[in-house]
This record gives C-alpha cells, structure tokens and sequence, in this order.
C-alpha cells in the first residue's frame, strides 16, 4: 500500500517506475520497501472487480460467467479442457490373474490422498501403548510376519491402536502396572482362590497352603480379568470337535461323573459340568452301547435302561441291572460284546424322567383292544379317525417307533417263549400290565396318526365321521350328487347324522353291501370336506363380531347355488345384494313411466349446431326457468297439442305453428294489465319502462352522426325529446288509444313480405279491448301519417333524429344477426316513430335484460325465419344412380297425405 | 276410422348378396326406389327392391357395418360400423368423400339430419357425435356424453336428435329448447323412432317390449309384445299411415301390432310366420307404399309388399 502511494507520488512529481535509483537501497535497520516494479504488497487495495477467490491450493474456483463460467466444470472438477472422458475398456481377460482388487486409494485424487494421509497422521502422532504388551515398535520388528499372515493383519487392525488412556495413566500414577487386576491387594489366600474360581476347574480347596509359607507375608495384587477369548473356526471339523485330542483325551477332559459311567455323551454346546446328560445328548454316533442303532420308545434296550424307573421299583431295576452285568471285572456288555477301551459301564442310568404312577385298573377289566376300538367308533364316532381295525398292521408301525419284540410277537403267537431271549422289565410285569402298556402304546400312536388301511374290512360298516360344524356347513353348500337324486338324499341324511349325532341312524341300502356302504360313506364325508363353503374352515378361526348385522344377513363365503338341496333357507343370502336400484329404473319397471322416468335438464346444442339445423338455438341464459325441470316446462313450451304439429315431415314449422306458439307465448304472466288506462294520465305504469332507459351520452351521437349545424338544435331539444318520444303527446291519445282498434292495423312493417315469416306478429285474432294484451307488443301511440305532418317543427326534429337512430340500429344490427331483411335498414318515414319506439323498447330490453326478460320472452324469437325444408327430400325423382341402366325414371307417385292417418298422442288419452 | 292396414307378408323380393349377417338396411329418401344395406362382411350394398337386383357394391369398411344413413338427395350416404368411422360415400361413384375419426369404438349407428349438413353417429364409446358435413374441420361439433353405455339408435328429426342406449335411456335434445329429456325405459333400447308429428315415439327394448311413449310427457302409450327381442338390436317401425308398429323378431318373425289396441296382427293366431332363419336385425317400412324390408343375421334381406300390391 505504501509503494502503492510512494508510486503514485513519484509518478506525479513525473520519475520513472524503473528508474534503477529508486531501486537502491539505503535501509540499514528493518525491511526494505518492496522494489517499485514489482510490489507484491498483499496489503495493497485492490478493487472488487479485481479481487479473485482462491482456494486453499491456490486454485481459482469460481468463474462467473463474464470470466470463463463454461470453463467452471473443468478447472473444478474436470481437470482437463476435453473434459472427462471415460476409461476405454481394456479386456482384462488375458490377466486375471493379476488384476488386482480396487482400492478406496484408486478412486482418490491428490487432494483425496493428502487428506487420508494427514488423517492416518493424526492418530500416529499420539503416544503408543500397548495394553496387551507389544507396542507398534515391537511389532514392527517382527513385522514381517505379520504382513505375510493375512488373518493376523486384519485382526490387527480389528484391536484399537494402543495408546495411552487417561484412565491407564491415572492408574499408573495409582501404581497399577500392567497386567495386573485392579483393586486393594490380597492375600495369598484370596489370590488362590481367586485364581480357582476363575478357572474352570472344580473347587479343591487350598490345602496346602502353609500357613508360615513366606508366601503368605506378602499381599498381592489382584488377578488381572480374563479376556475373553473366543477361538476362531477354522477348520471344517463339527461344532465342538476337538481334533487333536484321541477320544481318551477328549473324555478326560470332561467331568469324571459324566464319562465315568453311561453311554457316551456326545460333546456339544450345552454341556457344562453341571449339565445332565440328557438323552439327547447320548452320542447317537456311539455304536457300542446300543442294540440297534435305532432308538425306539420300547426297545428292549430301552426298557433296560428306563423301564425300570418307570416302574418304581429300584431294587429289581438294580437287580436286573446286576444281572445284566457281567462281574468280571465290567469290562463286557451284558451281550458279552467287550467294552471299548476307555468306557466304563454307567452304574446309574443316563436320565431320570419324572414318571407318575398308572392309574387304579379295574378288577374286572380285561384287555381286548378290539373291543375298545369298535366301541370307540360305534359310539363317539367323534375323533378324527377313519375305520381302525383292531390291530395295527405290523410293518406300518415300524416307521412310527412303535414295534413288538420278538418275544412280544411270541406271545401274541402263543409261543413259547424261547429260553436264552434276553430278559426285559417287561418279563417282570404282570401280564395285565403288559398288555395294559401295550394297548396305550398303540392307542395313544394311532389316535394321532391316520393310517388309512384298506386292506382290512371292519365287521360292522364304520361311519366315517364329519365334523358337525362342517357337515352343517356342507349341507348348506354344494350339493355334488344332484345328477343322482337318491344318492343325494343319503348324502343328505349322512350330513344330517353327521351334523346332529345320534338323531338318525345311517342304514345301508338294500341290495348294499357292506363294503360299497361303507365306500359311500367314505365318499360323503370326503365331499362333504370338499364341498363346504371353503370360509367354514377359516370361519372357526375368526371370533364373530359382537354386532350383528339386522338386515338380512348375506352368507359368508362364495356362492353356491343349492338346486335341489333340502334347506332351501339359503334363498335368502342367495341373491346377491343388487346394488340400489334407481327410482327411475324402479319405475320404468313398474311401468309407472311419465314424470318418474323422466329427467329434464338444460343443454346447451353448439351455435354451429343450431345453425345446421336451420333452428334458432336456445337462450342459454335463462337456465333458471329451464332447469325448474318438469314443473317448469309447460309454461316455457309452446302448446304443442293444442295447435297443429310442429315440423311434419322434416319441414319447419309451419307460419300458423308459429304464430299459435307465439299467441299462446303472449297470454303468458304479463297478460294481467289493465289495458283500459294505458296511456292516459293514470296509468301507473306509463312510461315507467320508457323512464328507466337511459340514453348514451349525447356526445357519442354527436360525435358520430351530427353536423355542425345540428349541434345547437340538439342542445336545446334532447332533453324533452327523449321523454316526449315514449310519452304519448296529449295529441296522440285520442288515436292511440280507442280500445276498439283492431290489432291488425298494428304491424310495424307493413311491407314486410307476408310470404315470410312474421317479423313480429301480434296476437292477430285478439283486439284490445276484451283480450290481455302483452305491454310489449301494445302500441300506446299510432299515429297516421296524416297526423304526423301535423306538427311540423317536432316532426322535424323527430325525422332527423329518426335518421340518427336508425343509422344507429343499422350499425347496431350487425349484432342482432337474425335481424336479416333489409326493410329496417332504410327505414320508411311513415312509419318510423312507430318503429323508433318498438326498436327503442326492445333495445331497452335488451338492456335491463334481467329485469324485464320474464316480462317479454325473447321478442327476438320472431324474428327468426325457419328454413324451408331442402326441396328435395319430398318431391325429388331424380334417380339415384343415374348411371345404372335399370335406374328406371318413373315419376314418384304423389306422396300421401301425411296427415291422413296420422295418430296423435292425444288419441290415446 | 277405417280398418288398418294389413301388414306387407308377401316375400317381393329376396335380396342376398352379404355373406353374414345383414346389420341394416334403409331406404333411400324420396320415393324410396332403391334400398341400401350394410353387413358383417363390410360392405354396402345398393339394391334395387323393385327387381331384386344389386345395383353396386361399396366396399372400403374395414369391419363390419353397423349403420347407414342416406342423405336427403340420394347424393351420399354415411355408414359406420366397427372401424371407428364415419364413412361418407358417393352413391354415383362409390368412393368414400370423407371418412370422419373420432369414436373410441365401434359406431353402431349414424343418421344425417334433414339437408345432410350434419351427420350424427353414435358408438360404442356412449357417446353421440356430430360432424359437420360443411366445414372441413376434423372436431366434431357437438359430443352429446350423457349416456352411460353404448349408443344402440338415433334419430335425427329437424328440432331435436333421439338416442336410445343400453343404459335403457332415451334421450331427446331439444336444439330449439337447449332442453335434454332423458326418458329412463330401464331395459336397453334398441331402435327409436318418433312419428312423423314427434308427439310420440316408438321405442324397441330388450324386455321383448316395443313402447309407444308420448314425448311430451314421457308416459307410456301402449306397449307392444309378444314377440322377442332379447339380445339383438331389433327395430320397430311404423307402417306408411303410423297406423301399424312393427318389429322384427330373434325367432325370425316380422311381427305387426295395430298401433291402438297393440294386439297382434297378421295370420294365425301364434303369431306371424318365421320368414327368416335367424334373427331379423333391422326392418324399416317404405315411406309410402304398403313395402317393408327386413334384414336379417342370415345374411339376406327381404322385401314384403301388401297384398294390395300383388
């Protein structure tokens, strides 16, 4: 900044910038001003425009647009003017082998890299320790093992970066070293103590400490807490397994109570030195101690070993088991199969089970199995059994652990029992018991299990059972045997028995058998399974809501139609709810057609539309009266029946339609005056529709029509005229209102060619004086010609304003577009005031349309013309393909009269 | 009043030519010398009653033809049908002038108004459209959307266009009254027809029922039944004086009512005769003379004239 100002003060005083002597220095104390030419005073002001952002690395990284803003992307991100460019794809086919993994590093520029490094800094910069005794020097000895074991590595990484806690250093400072456990020293004593609890070893205690060994003087610090350390798996040996150690090794290594007698225990998760060993944990691998390899619920090995705690009686057990056991020297099984070195025969069985004691039996009681089974089905009839017989099948049991021994088979045989069998608990029990035993192996078995046996035909036919809440439901469901009438009423009557037992007994038919009854059954009860309505079987598994439902109640499920079923009560839910049924559509079906089926509504047909039809298009504006529906619409309809029909034969309506439609149109609300005072001094409502129009601003007609030399008759005479003009003069009133005038000198257009359509037609057959005359269509001033010349200076005034007016309507007629003929446009003078007035009322309203509309229903409707039909339609004999030879070109008869006989609505009423 | 008129049962003329059904058949304005109809093998064809003699053959639908209308100078005629639009055909040449898209489906029926300015189609899609014939612009004029199902009829008279739908529904709008009255008839309507001084008209209904309804007030007339019309778009039509109703049958009968008393005309007691083999589709009566033609799914059309004519 001060070279800054020292340059521009030598620039003043006109010395040269690079003037070698302004370089000199003559500092001999402190720092030199920077040299002139090149001042890098980062002091210096420099103006915004002139300022630069820079980053960090120096870097500019923002670039507006007036200073390379495209370029943003490339000095940013990009870092090359062509832009990134993706990689070229390079087959790494050939060198898989030596392709290497990516790594975060790969995918890191510089400043990424720098930034990790400074990262990795921060925590090295800080203080080792190590708490498990090898500090990172250390390691870094013998660090070329380490990089070469790859799980050592990971790890590694995996133990937090030693370093000195706050808490080891306070601890330090306490006089705790490391490797030593934490708390107030301890005796020798505790410390052995210590160190037995916190093995796994059994608890001997410490007698050998001596009390005056020099040990005891001295107190110890605490056993350091163990680390957990867990193994890792990595080997593909079972859970568990040891592989180093031989079998004697592995059981030694167990509790001495546990490998000391019994079967072997496999060696597993779960098994600490207080564990039983349970069955399960009998090592199934074990060949040696066991019969069969198969473990069966009455083996005879089983019974060896368990029955005779089931029995309660210790001493025979312990007997037997004496028996069983060979006094040399235990070394062989009871089979005489020598033991494995290593085993020792268990002398206490391997689990205790709590067994409790079997019920009192009945003196009288004897064991027929067969007896129980038919009884249990003849009377309950209730599990889900299908037809058992007596006894099971031998070779299905085998699967289900259920087996007769051999000397069990013996016995059912009557054989004799052979001498060197091998004696079970079961040879001990009284044969009741046995077969007592037997019975609940077997029953208890197969009441869980459905073995369906057809091999076996029971005595009796078995009724196969259906529960009731599915027979009911399938009684209420399809019925799959309607084709056979017969077969579907025993499918009924079995659902019936089924549903409510005990009411009716099921008989097979005449002519039956057994076999094919009991088939039948069977058939039943698997469609009644099938053919309930499938929401039965998920119905039992929703509680039912506690609100019901008063309507009538639709049934759950789909629907199936009962043809001939019995319960014809699903008629009920048997139609589904129809949706509601429109009142309209409830009255078309009763035939109560007329105002309940119909609708009336506005619609708006397109301009074009109306245009194509030749039909002048409805007022939409009046959608109020309109949409009042049907009580509405005799008011707005021309009455139709009443005068001849509207548009026979595709011709429009005809001039006479017209005009009824019209008249009738004219006798509507407004027809109430008091017509006998109209126009005269108390007449109430006189002039009030006149007085209401308010006229333009005069300057606009002057502006438009008036010369210069009109402008000062206009100042003078506007004001009366147009209140004059409405207003019958006192001149006018004897001619305009004699009540005997016959409306058909009204017409306001004389000329106005009677061929077409009435511009404006008055109600022609009415005359003033008896009928209700509309106050739109009533002239209160007819004035003859003769009369108007009469007073000629407002005469005068009138003409020329008649002209301005009716310059006016002919410019304002391009809106009324319906006004078509051109009678209007030149108005005749004759008639004019008449004309002025109708044009000025009807412009009026059209004005206040909303006021005065219900008054005077569209007047404009008059003046629309219908079309004339396309003459061709009727009378045309043209041929229709001229070009046919056979196109014959007779002449049309003359078509009939369409009138002839014609029926109208009215005849059917 | 004198006796009605004995419904036409004389067989005049068979007219087969369409392979498949005959979906419709109308007459040609005027003195109706000429009959066209309109078939499931997608074309139109031009006949000559008189003779029996088919005149031309129009072929350019793509499916099948549902509807015809004929202009009121025989110059054109328009027909719809399952391609989705509006043909407009050349009767001399037999080249379509325009063919009018715009319906999202089938169109199965389609009528000019009185000077063929304006032709009404009404599809499928429940939706009546009006194309103007003068312009060439490719909107339609006006989409009449109040029917919830498919537009089965229309009747386009000179103040006011008459659809029936399957929503059992026919609805008049009034142009001169901007006015729609929706009659609700319940059964799908299958053919309307007003008589020629529109204060009745005759409605054909899936219910077996052909109704007389007054249209000014929307109450029922007189109901004509005894035939069946169960699943076929059917039409009903009044003979030449509006003295008689008749319809066409699935049985293949041509029944006739007295249009008064609505019973049952013509021989035998059980009911006319079957004179076609399958369900008559469409019959529509000469405007003047004691003829009728009837189309029918057998794939002919037939031509029955009085007795007088004989």
């Amino acid at each position: 900044m001060h070279s800054g100002q020292l340059k521009r003060k030598l620039a003043d005083l006109g010395i040269e910038g690079n003037n070698p002597k302004l370089t000199e220095s003559f500092c001999l104390i402190g720092t030199p001003l920077p040299p002139l030419e090149k001042s890098k005073d980062t002091g210096e002001f420099v103006p915004l425009w002139k300022q630069e952002v820079r980053d960090e690395q120096g870097r500019r990284r923002l670039h507006g647009a007036f200073t390379g803003g495209f370029s943003a992307g490339y000095f940013n991100t990009v870092g090359s003017k062509e832009g990134w460019a993706p990689s070229t794809f390079v087959s790494s086919r050939s060198d898989r082998a030596s392709k290497k993994q990516a790594r975060p590093e790969d995918f890191m520029d510089e400043e990424d890299l720098e930034a990790a490094r400074d990262d990795r800094k921060l925590v090295d910069t800080h203080e080792e320790m190590d708490l498990l005794g090898g500090t990172q020097a250390e390691l870094g000895t013998r660090g070329g093992d380490v990089e070469n074991d790859s799980i050592a590595s990971a790890l590694e990484s995996m133990i937090p970066s030693a370093k000195d806690s706050a808490g080891s250093l306070l601890l330090r400072k306490m006089g705790w070293k490391p490797g030593q456990g934490i708390g107030p020293r301890i005796t020798y004593k505790q410390l052995i103590l210590q160190d037995q609890q916190s093995s796994s070893r059994p608890f001997e205690p410490p007698t050998d400490v001596d009390e005056d060994d020099p040990a005891n003087k001295h107190l110890y610090a605490p056993r350091d807490t163990k680390v957990l350390l867990f193994q890792r798996k990595d080997n593909s040996f079972g859970l568990g397994y040891n592989p180093g150690l031989n079998l004697q090794q592995s059981v030694d290594g167990r509790t001495t109570s546990v490998s000391d007698n019994g079967p072997n225990i496999s060696a597993g998760f779960g098994l600490g030195a207080l564990n039983d060993a349970d069955d399960d944990d009998v090592d199934v691998y074990d060949g040696g101690s066991r019969g069969g390899g198969r473990r069966l619920a009455f083996d005879e090995e089983e019974k060896d070993q368990d029955d005779h705690i089931v029995m309660g009686r210790p001493g025979q057990a312990s007997q037997q088991e004496t028996l069983n056991r060979r006094p040399a020297s235990s070394s062989t099984f009871s089979d005489g199969r020598p033991l494995l070195p290593g085993f020792v025969l268990s002398d206490k069985p391997v689990s205790e089970d709590t067994w409790f004691p079997v019920p009192e039996i009945p003196k009288d009681w004897t064991p027929d199995p067969r007896r129980v089974w038919s009884q249990d089905v003849k009377q309950e009839g209730k599990e889900n059994v299908p037809a058992k017989p007596s006894f099971v099948h031998p070779s299905r049991r085998g699967a289900f652990a259920v087996t007769l021994t051999a000397d069990e088979r013996g016995a059912a045989l009557g054989e004799a029992r052979l001498p060197a069998a091998p004696k079970s608990v079961f040879d001990y029990l009284a044969p009741k018991d046995r077969e007592r035993l037997q019975n609940l192996a077997t029953t208890t078995s197969l009441t869980t299990v459905e073995v369906p046996d057809d091999s076996q035909v029971p005595d009796e036919a078995l009724i196969p059972h259906t529960d009731p809440a599915v027979a009911r439901a399938a009684l209420s469901g399809f019925q799959p045997f309607t084709s056979n009438p017969d077969k579907q009423a025993r499918y009924t009557s079995y659902l019936q028995s089924q549903a409510s037992p005990g009411e009716t007994a099921l008989l097979p038919l005449r002519g039956q058998n057994r076999e094919e009854f009991t088939h039948e059954l069977r058939e039943f009860a698997k469609s009644a399974l099938i053919f309930k309505p499938s929401s039965g079987a998920l119905g039992g598994r929703f509680a039912t809501a506690s609100i019901q439902d008063l309507g009538s109640k639709p049934k759950e499920g789909l629907y199936t139609p009962s043809v001939d079923g019995p319960r014809e009560d699903s008629s009920v839910s048997e139609t589904p709810k129809e949706p509601e049924e429109e009142p309209k559509r409830r009255a078309a079906r009763l035939g109560m057609f007329g105002a309940l089926t119909r609708e009336t509504k506005p619609w708006a047909p397109a301009k074009l539309l109306c245009k194509r039809f030749g039909v002048k298009g409805p007022e939409v504006e009046a959608p109020p009266l309109m949409a009042s529906g049907v009580a509405a619409e005799p008011e707005w309809k021309p009455d139709l029946s009443a005068g001849p029909p509207i548009g026979a034969l595709g011709a429009g309506p005809s001039e006479e339609t017209v005009a009824a439609a019209t008249a009738s149109f004219r006798s509507g609300p407004t027809a109430k005056k008091d017509i006998s005072n109209i126009g005269l001094g108390d007449d109430d409502d006189q002039g009030r529709d006149v007085l209401e129009y308010t006229r333009p601003e005069r300057d606009i007609f002057k502006a438009i029509f008036a010369s210069d030399d009109e402008s000062s008759e206009d100042e003078a005479e506007t004001a009366p005229a147009a209140t004059a003009e409405a207003a019958p003069t006192p001149s006018d009133l004897p001619e305009s209102v004699p009540n005997n005038v016959p409306a058909s000198i009204v017409p306001a257009h004389p000329s106005a060619a009677p061929s077409s359509a009435p511009l404006y037609e008055p109600s022609t057959s009415s005359t003033l004086g008896n009928t209700p005359v509309d106050i739109s269509t009533f002239r209160p001033t007819f004035v003859s010609r003769s009369d108007r010349t009469k007073d000629a200076p407002s005469r005068k005034e009138q003409k020329e304003k008649d002209k301005k007016e009716s310059k006016k309507k002919g410019k304002g007629k391009a809106i009324l577009s319906f006004e078509t003929d051109d009678l209007q446009i030149v108005p005749t003078r004759s008639d004019s005031p008449d004309k002025e007035r109708r044009k000025k009322k009807r412009k009026k309203e059209k004005r206040d349309d909303g006021k005065v509309s219900e008054d005077v229903p569209m007047e404009d409707d008059d003046m629309w013309v219908e079309k004339p039909p396309p003459a061709t339609v009727n009378t045309t004999d043209e041929p229709v393909v001229p070009c046919f030879p056979d196109a014959d070109l007779e002449q049309d008869k003359p078509t009939k009269d369409p009138h002839r006989g014609r029926k109208r609505a009215v005849d059917f009423l | 009043m004198p006796p009605s008129p004995v419904p036409p049962r004389t067989l005049h003329q068979t007219l087969a030519g369409h392979v498949g059904p005959t979906h419709v058949v109308r007459y040609a304005k005027g003195a109706g010398k000429y009959v066209m109809s309109g078939g499931q093998d997608r074309t139109v064809r031009l006949w000559k009653p008189q003779t029996g003699s088919q005149i031309q053959v129009y072929k350019g639908h793509g499916y099948e033809v549902y509807g015809l209308s004929v202009a009121h100078d025989n110059a054109k005629f328009a027909s719809s049908g399952g391609d989705r639009s509006v043909f407009i055909w050349d009767v001399k040449t037999g080249q379509t002038i325009r063919r009018i898209p715009g319906h999202a489906s089938k169109i199965n029926t389609v009528e000019f108004n009185y000077d063929a300015s304006v032709v009404a189609s009404g599809s499928y899609d429940a939706t009546v459209r009006l194309w103007d014939l003068r312009a060439t612009s490719r909107q339609a004029i006006q989409v009449l959307e109040e029917a919830r199902d498919a537009i089965q009829t229309i009747y386009v008279g000179p103040t006011q266009i008459i659809s029936g739908s399957v929503d059992g529904h026919v609805r008049t709008y009034d142009l001169r009254m901007g006015e729609l009255r929706a009659d609700c008839l319940g059964p799908p309507v299958t053919s309307v027809l007003p008589t020629k001084d529109s204060q009745t008209i005759l409605a054909c209904t899936l219910d077996s029922t052909v109704r007389l309804m007054d249209m000014e007030t929307g109450k029922l007339l007189n109901s004509f039944t005894s035939h069946k019309t169960e699943s076929y778009r059917c039409r009903a039509c009044f003979d030449a004086e509006e003295r008689n109703v008749l319809c066409g049958d699935e049985e293949g009968r041509i029944w006739a009512w007295d249009l008064v008393d609505g019973k049952p005309l013509g021989p035998g007691t059980t009911g006319p005769p079957k004179v076609h083999e399958k369900v008559v589709l469409w019959i529509e009566h000469h405007v003047s003379d004691n003829e009728l033609v009837s189309a029918s799914a057998d794939g002919t059309v037939k031509v029955w004239r009085g007795d007088s004519d004989r």
